[in-house]
């Protein structure tokens, strides 16, 4: 049996959806081989799996999806309405005997956007509302097992963009500041809403059995689905006001959004299996220029469109801004995120 | 991509998988409250061939859609626009069932490149998870059923109005005449498309399938989130009509669904009670944002309001829908269900969805 569930946990690596936590997955890397990946095992010295268990549970990849769900609905609840979730929603959940404690939130500049229409402020309210309700929904089903918030700092949005290069040149006005206008607004909301997609499409597959019939996937596929409407929003809007400006020069947030993407790219290449055979899980915008060329609102696999997927240690890569192995703490979450998967691997 | 290693791999996760189906549910007891909806138990007599090939069906329709609409062909035969648009040439290989053809339809006039670089970007798509789920179902493909992408959707205008007398779509409506119908057109199906995957998801029984599941229901969601987006944008105040059009179809669809529910209560399920749509009308969020105050929002996410979770249909709502109440006489399923976009039903195997 131990040698099938071995086979087992590098088929599970093999296809991607295997989180940074188990312990076998440190023994198995992907390289290039010709058109395609093969399975290149390393020597297996670490730890044997042990029975069949994995090494995380239905609740902590729930918990993992509410860190990030804190981080989202601070960030657009502070653009639409200048402050963030109500302490009801971050405390620690009555009962609840787990070891993270609850952080508090580094507003930085974070403020209601300003000069927005009345319609785009409408949309705001959307968003900080769906993102609240993800976090209230996520507590509500873990109860007392729910992880209270970690500490969130907002400010991280300027260094990340000077890492990025989301400088003044890149942008055509001051430094960047996600609150300071409803197309900073966009670029900053890109920097989370692909990645939501991807974090729950790397998720889902991960809950158990017996998470499947109590319901959990259909959950993280339905709140998937939103986090792609977001989406598919942030990306329509950033891709419409290019095409309605004219040029990239004329609007540099498009161009913006792309060295955010190339940015993830960076953190990520090389500490993980990425998902689809091209090795890249982002699709750069594209600004049209005639009735005739596509758009690339979508990100997905270019060979078969189907949406990428990102390991939670690809996730926390990103969202800590650093490529680095071992980091348990950063970026947005200077104290680390309150969940199992919060340092990072190869 | 199925090559013999990933076969294998696949044999080794399902039975994974279904190992750990049988150690005990009871460990996760207490762990969760109430807000979960359970997965409907019922007899597993169908494949994830079976939904893999219902999928297959549902793309067939929104391929043939968006490649009449942006190139003015169906996804078989390449034309001048797709080919300069690098669309892919579908191989119909599918043999299960009886193969139909495509009518109806012609290429939009569109006049916004907005629009236009959207329908070519989405057709390519579309035109994609056809090949996709043609090369992962192989010898077990369903064949291209009889698809109507013409007067279906006139049919549909005029039952939609009868749900919604006060938002009359035209009866003449067609997708195909400007870059404004054919946004409400790509409507009728693109959240429908989010429900069926949704609510397939939980049914599939191999991860390999449940990531590309998943991957497919997220690229769907992208494209909903895109006309829904547009058409906010065009008519921010619902002065244009369109969003008064878009609130018809919703209840339609949430119409329809309700009765593929077949008299079983919703919360037995792991489906939606109606409404299970919402048009872009905007709305009262029913929570305070933060610790302020509730506050006017649009809908660009069609999603239930208690959860914020994406609505899940079973394959009998979204054979109601898109067969415009073919699926159902009075409180039973009727099979094959005919009619509006699929005049002969779809192809399925003996198992399978139709």
């Amino acid at each position: 049996m131990k040698t099938l569930d071995q086979l087992v946990e590098k088929a599970l690596s093999r296809r991607s959806f295997l989180a940074s936590a188990s312990a076998v997955a440190a023994t198995v890397a992907v390289t290039g081989c010709g058109g395609g990946n093969s399975i290149s095992p390393t020597t297996p010295t670490t730890t044997t799996p042990t029975s069949t268990a994995p090494a995380y549970t239905d609740a902590d990849i729930l918990n993992y999806a509410l860190n990030l769900e804190y981080l989202e609905a601070q960030f657009y609840l502070y653009a639409a309405t200048g402050s963030g979730l109500a302490s009801a929603d971050t405390a620690a959940p009555t009962g609840y005997s787990g070891t993270y404690t609850e952080g508090s939130v580094t507003p930085g500049v974070a403020a209601a956007v300003p000069g927005l229409t009345s319609a785009q402020q409408e949309i705001l309210n959307e968003i900080a509302f769906e993102e609240q309700s993800h976090v209230q929904f996520l507590r509500s089903a873990l109860g007392s097992a729910a992880v209270p918030m970690p500490s969130i700092d907002l400010s991280f949005f300027g260094p990340l963009a000077v890492a990025a290069k989301v400088t003044t040149a890149a942008t055509g006005a001051g430094s960047f500041n996600p609150f300071s206008s409803f197309d900073y607004f966009l670029v900053g909301a890109f920097i989370f809403e692909d990645v939501g997609v991807t974090a729950y499409s790397g998720a889902a597959p991960l809950i158990s059995a017996a998470g499947v019939t109590a319901g959990y996937l259909t959950a993280a596929a339905g709140i998937l689905a939103v986090e792609a409407y977001h989406a598919g929003y942030v990306r329509t809007s950033l891709t419409g006001r290019a095409i309605a400006a004219g040029s990239a020069t004329a609007y540099p947030y498009l161009g913006a959004a792309n060295l955010v993407e190339a940015l993830r790219a960076t953190l990520t290449v090389g500490n993980s299996a990425a998902p689809s055979t091209s090795g890249s899980v982002e699709t750069l915008l594209v600004l049209p220029t005639s009735l005739t060329t596509p758009s690339a609102i979508v990100a997905a696999d270019s060979s078969d469109a189907v949406g990428f997927a990102r390991t939670a240690n690809q996730v926390h890569h990103i969202v800590y801004g650093s490529a680095t192995v071992g980091v348990a703490k950063g970026g947005f979450f200077p104290n680390g995120t309150n969940s199992i998967f919060a340092t990072t691997t190869a | 991509m199925a090559n013999l290693e990933t076969q294998l791999l696949d044999e080794m996760i399902v039975k994974s998988r279904r190992k750990m189906l049988t150690f005990g549910a009871a460990s996760l007891a207490g762990l969760m409250a109430g807000s979960f909806k359970s997965a409907e138990a019922q007899a597993a007599t169908y494949t994830d061939s079976d939904i893999l090939n219902f999928a297959l069906n549902l793309e067939y329709l929104e391929a043939n859609f968006y490649y009449m609409a942006a190139f003015g062909t169906t996804i078989d035969v390449a034309n001048a626009a797709s080919t300069a648009a690098g669309a892919p040439v579908v191989t119909l290989s599918g043999t299960v069932g009886t193969a139909g053809t495509v009518s109806g339809g012609s290429k939009v006039p569109f006049t916004t490149i907005e629009v236009a670089s959207y329908a070519i970007e989405t057709a390519i798509e579309e035109g994609k998870h056809v090949t996709t789920l043609l090369s992962a179902l192989g010898g077990s493909a369903a064949a291209q059923p009889e698809i109507n992408i013409g007067t279906s959707f006139q049919t549909l205008a005029a039952a939609a109005n009868q749900v919604t007398p006060a938002e009359n779509i035209p009866s003449g409506f067609s997708p195909y005449t400007s870059d404004d119908t054919f946004l409400v057109g790509a409507y009728v199906f693109e959240d429908v498309g989010v429900t069926a995957y949704h609510g397939a998801a939980s049914l599939l029984t191999t991860s390999s399938n449940l990531v590309v599941a998943a991957g497919i229901l997220s690229v769907e969601a992208y494209h909903a989130g895109l006309i829904r987006t547009t058409l906010n944008y065009l008519d921010p105040d619902g002065s244009q009509g369109l969003l008064g059009y878009t609130t018809s179809i919703s209840n339609l669809r949430s119409a329809l669904s309700q009765a593929g529910l077949l008299g079983v209560a919703p919360s037995a399920t792991s489906y939606d009670a109606n409404p299970d749509d919402y048009g872009l009308a905007t709305f009262t969020t029913p929570t305070s944002l933060g610790g302020g105050s509730p506050a006017t929002a649009t809908r660009l996410v069609d999603a239930n309001p208690a959860d914020v979770v994406a609505f899940a249909r079973n394959p009998t709502q979204v054979l109601n829908i898109v067969t415009g109440g073919g699926a159902v006489s009075g409180s039973t399923a009727v099979s094959p269900a005919k009619g509006v976009f699929y005049p002969n039903g779809m192809n399925a195997g003996p198992n399978g969805f139709k």
